[in-house]
């Protein structure tokens, strides 16, 4: 027996919500789907394969303030960061929640980033199943899955006249609304991604550090940023204090290993000057230094990077190249 | 209580010319508009489209930018350049949503300090009617 | 795909690598998706068979040419993609020795995205006047069929038709959606600046905010830069994440500039770059 819900009970219910907290949802903007506080369900794209850009950006915005220096009347004060209210994203694919999961291993490792964590603490994830897998999507091979409930609070799984319900978390199940009816529906079958087999291919890439596919590879690479912006794993930033009138701003904002900059240091050395050594770095760091610090790839499988990227570094096919490599030189 | 809208005026002045023009106006005891805050640069050549669009940014609701006359640039042929710069900055501001009344390039002489006070009046009064810069 | 054609490019690319004459290829290969295409490098004789050209090849392959400046590159290159060759000539930041240009007569390409075609020519091939490349060492292909003809600039005229208030509203909805990837300025081979004024810190005149209007000063900005110097590519709305319509600004500009000066962009290595010459005596409307 599942707990269902009909399209109109969603609908209350979402109207329910969005009364009482911040929701948040996929909606069509000029071509493109993005998740946006809502204040109309009308707004909602329900039917919709995935976003332009992850639901990341609701926990590490593209720009905030982490707090402000206030100064005046002889006496400086700290001004945190105002958190806004509770919220519910609804319409997270799988993916993407396994995306904001993996983010948590270094924002709320101790000690902790503090606004990253309030948010987190008063958002509530309402997943959706996967209907059908696009020709990008490769998330089993990930770790994942179109139906994975493990990290929402509540799953909705698309049935013939509604949804079959699932309270994944507490969290979830307090937000459940009343009343809702048990029924005989049963899961349909998740669609199955193409596969990318991805066995021994950490292991491989302690081996691959000096070869020369990065920079072959990286010889087509534009070093901008839309790869890592479009990713739910990646998660780099950076930081300015801006002065304003005696105050100061501390201000975070995106930035992407991608940047020819990013490494540069004081003085003019940069570790990473040339292409290659950045692109490596992105595979790297998704492929083996997250895996070996918090035990996971820190890659969804969502395929966002393999549509955006303008010039088809595919991300399948490095995973491929990186196995053959490391059958090659034995390991 | 509103606050009342009063223009804010960015004035980029060239040293030679329109700054001593402007300051003329000063020593002769002219009258004119205190919306204009002056920024004074070595030739009109050198102020370039990023200038105006901060201003623009950082809330002025009109740019002026006044240099030698044609002919007389202290640095022979910077007014040159400038005029070329300016004559595509004003459509292009525009087809952005920035009126192109609140970009203005005038060629100020050292004696004419009248002529200065003439066009900034002129300036922040068609920068009242036309409103804040926020609502274009 | 016209097999002659690519027969050509490949037999080509195979003559100059087995002689020694480039370092490798730059030109286009089959994408993951095996429908669109991509940038390829091509280092050994054996790798040409790799080469395609087709409608998918939209990419400008030119920007690359700035990472290869040591080393002789063969290229393949479009008649629009051509004019970057003389911008950057022009610039004086390649040597026209250091560069094999395999140019190629075009049809017109199609829009492309991963995994998708367009079945129609993209509105600028539908203007564009240029049947090959207005530089080139060795031409490619046949003379295609006159493309049918559209009116030039009629978004262009649409949008300044617009009160000013829309225009506004226009941008601060595109310019809300700017994420500042860079991958407008990365791909376009006008944009080669070592230190970007975007990445300027002192002074900060963007800063590192993402917010709208820094994104606008972005935007604006970029634009104005390539003024008399965007040569029509139209790369940097086709890599933009976020569909920010960006040949209407670069347009716009490339517009004023032939009705003001009669310039175009990239169309001989010796022209005057509007911006780097003057007349004395010219009129344009900012007389006293």
């Amino acid at each position: 027996m599942n707990l269902l819900m009909s399209r109109d009970d969603l609908i209350h219910w979402l109207e329910l919500l969005m009364r009482e907290r911040i929701l948040l949802a996929p909606t069509r903007v000029q071509g493109l789907l993005l998740f946006q506080p809502v204040s109309k369900v009308e707004d909602i794209a329900f039917d919709f394969d995935n976003t332009t850009l992850p639901p990341k950006g609701w926990f590490l915005p593209p720009t905030e303030t982490l707090f402000s220096v206030r100064r005046g009347d002889g006496h400086t004060e700290l001004v945190p960061a105002t958190v806004e209210r509770e919220a519910v994203i609804f319409g997270v694919r799988p993916c993407d929640a396994k995306g904001i999961a993996l983010m948590d291993n270094p924002f709320l490792e101790e000690p902790g980033d503090t606004v990253y964590g309030e948010r987190r603490a008063r958002t509530a994830l309402i997943g959706l199943s996967c209907r059908q897998a696009m020709p990008e999507c490769f998330c089993t091979s990930m770790g994942s899955a179109p139906d994975d409930p493990s990290h929402v609070d509540i799953l909705l799984t698309e049935v013939e006249d509604g949804y079959i319900v699932r309270a994944v978390t507490e969290k979830g199940k307090a937000l459940l609304p009343q009343g809702l009816a048990e029924g005989e529906a049963v899961l349909p079958a998740p669609p199955k991604p193409q596969a990318v087999p991805a066995e021994g291919m950490v292991s491989a890439m302690r081996d691959l550090f000096s070869e020369p596919y990065w920079e072959l590879l990286a010889d087509r690479c534009l070093h901008c940023n839309v790869c890592a912006y479009v990713c739910p794993t990646c998660y780099c930033f950076d930081m300015r204090d801006y002065p304003d009138k005696g105050n100061i701003e501390r201000v975070r904002s995106w930035e992407s290993c991608q940047s020819p900059g990013f490494t540069r240091l004081a003085g003019g050395y940069n570790p990473r000057a040339t292409k290659g050594a950045r692109l490596r770095q992105r595979f790297y760091h998704k492929l083996l230094y997250f895996p070996e610090q918090f035990q996971d790839i820190a890659c969804v499988g969502c395929g966002r990077c393999v549509k955006a990227c303008p010039v088809n570094i595919d991300i399948r096919e490095v995973i491929s190249d990186l196995q053959q490599l490391g059958a090659k030189s034995g390991s | 209580m509103a606050v009342e809208y009063r223009p804010k005026i960015v004035g980029f002045l060239c040293n030679w010319c329109s700054y001593a023009g402007a300051d003329m106006a000063g020593t002769s005891r002219m009258s004119y508009p205190p919306n204009i805050r002056v920024i004074r640069v070595p030739c009109s050549g050198r102020v370039e489209p990023l200038l105006v669009a901060k201003c623009f940014q950082q809330g002025a609701d009109g740019v002026l930018i006044s240099g030698c006359h044609p002919g007389d640039c202290h640095y022979t042929e910077g007014n040159y350049h400038a005029r070329r710069r300016f004559a595509l900055l004003h459509s292009f501001l525009d087809y952005l949503g920035i009126a192109r009344e609140r970009l203005r390039v005038e060629w100020v002489s050292a004696s004419e300090g009248q002529r200065f006070t003439q066009i900034v009046s002129d300036f922040t009064r068609e920068l009242a009617e036309l409103g804040p810069r926020s609502e274009g | 795909m016209d097999s002659e054609l690519i027969q050509q490019i490949q037999n080509q690319a195979r003559d100059l690598l087995e002689s020694g004459a480039v370092k490798g290829i730059i030109g286009y290969e089959r994408a993951s998706d095996g429908l669109t295409a991509r940038p390829f490098f091509a280092y050994e004789p054996s790798a040409v068979e790799r080469l395609i050209f087709d409608e998918t090849c939209t990419h400008n392959l030119v920007k690359y040419l700035l990472d290869k400046k040591n080393e002789k590159m063969a290229i393949v290159v479009k008649p629009c993609d051509s004019r970057a060759i003389n911008l950057l000539l022009n610039e004086e930041q390649i040597k026209r020795d250091m560069v094999f240009i395999i140019g190629v007569y075009c049809p017109g390409v199609v829009e492309t995205a991963w995994n998708r075609k367009g079945q129609t020519q993209q509105a600028r091939c539908q203007t564009c006047e240029l049947l090959k490349p207005v530089v080139y060492d060795f031409l490619a292909g046949q003379e295609p069929v006159r493309r049918p003809e559209a009116e030039l600039y009629s978004d262009i005229l649409e949008m300044e038709a617009k009160p000013v208030a829309a225009k506004r509203a226009f941008w601060v909805e595109h310019f809300g959606h700017c994420i500042r990837c860079y991958a407008c300025r990365q791909v376009c081979p006008g944009c080669y600046c070592p230190e970007c004024f975007a990445e300027q810190l002192d002074p900060s005149w963007v800063g590192i905010r993402i917010a709208p209007k820094e994104n606008e000063l972005w935007q604006a900005i970029r634009t104005f830069h390539l003024v008399g110097r965007c040569i029509g590519c139209n790369e940097c709305e086709r890599v933009c994440p976020v569909d920010i319509p960006l040949s209407l600004l670069n347009r716009k500009l490339e517009k004023e500039v032939k009705e003001l000066f009669a310039f175009e962009a990239g169309l001989s290595p010796e022209e005057q770059p509007p911006f780097a010459t003057f007349k004395k005596e010219e009129k344009l409307g900012l007389e006293e």
